[in-house]
């Protein structure tokens, strides 16, 4: 899938990442490509806006950030928890008396806040460096760090103790499956 | 109260990503994502796409 254009060209190259951080966001394959499509389309109308030779990659993340978000606002539940303090909440609910088992890093995923969420996946996964998560984000470079720290410790906490032993057959070759959770807790701590 | 100013964003201290995080969390997101960046985009961004870039020659 090649196009002439080039901006389109490198939107085009990008399209697997911002599918990728669609999905971390939201949880949903299918709501995750509704937001690509909104990216590309206001990307492409305020393409004008778009500096030759700045970070496409971090201009789209906040595009399609911004498209979550507003979708967001629009969701009554959603409106008034911008700090996803009451959905940490909800969320803690059903493992009160007990860990959660979950073994499915993207179901935990969506149990931690929104700005959590997307700062451990922006920095963690997508390869953005602090400043760049910072701008995506439109935060300081210290509240990212903070949010991933915090993030790190609760998906600790939801993956439970066995999380760091469970090898992972793709990364046989790192340090997975031998990290005990002590270590891990020690190295987080 | 802008985020930027929030004194609860105290900077947790110096560090690369992966310093912040274990290898273990930080293998299985990278994993998490790649693994959705390896599957194929829909034809339905190639339309969009298509469209788009119509558009531009035809205006």
């Amino acid at each position: 899938m090649v196009a002439n254009d080039p901006f389109l060209d490198q939107v085009t190259a990008l399209l697997p990442a911002l599918r990728a951080f669609g999905r971390s966001l939201c949880g949903d394959p299918a709501r995750a490509d509704d937001l690509v499509q909104d990216t590309v389309l206001k990307a492409w109308t305020n393409r004008i806006q778009f500096q030759s030779g700045s970070n496409l990659k971090a201009w789209l993340f906040t595009i399609l950030r911004n498209c979550y978000y507003s979708e967001l606002r629009h969701r009554k539940f959603e409106v008034e928890d911008p700090e996803g303090i009451c959905a940490a909440q909800l969320s803690v609910a059903p493992v009160h008396d007990a860990r959660l088992h979950l073994r499915d890093l993207n179901r935990a995923l969506q149990e931690l806040p929104h700005d959590q969420r997307e700062a451990l996946v922006l920095v963690c996964a997508t390869g953005l460096s602090y400043e760049e998560a910072a701008d995506v984000c439109q935060v300081a470079v210290g509240t990212i760090k903070s949010r991933i720290a915090r993030a790190r410790d609760r998906l600790v906490e939801l993956l439970g103790e066995d999380a760091a032993m469970v090898t992972d057959p793709a990364s046989s070759e790192s340090s997975v499956g031998s990290v005990s959770l002590a270590s891990a807790r020690a190295r987080v701590s | 109260m802008s985020d930027k100013t929030k004194p609860e964003q105290a900077i947790p201290g110096p560090g690369e990503p992966a310093e912040q995080v274990p290898d273990w969390l930080g293998n299985r997101l990278r994993r998490m994502f790649t693994d959705v960046m390896d599957e194929p985009v829909p034809d339905e961004f190639k339309a969009l796409l298509k469209q788009l870039e119509d558009k531009e020659r035809g205006s």
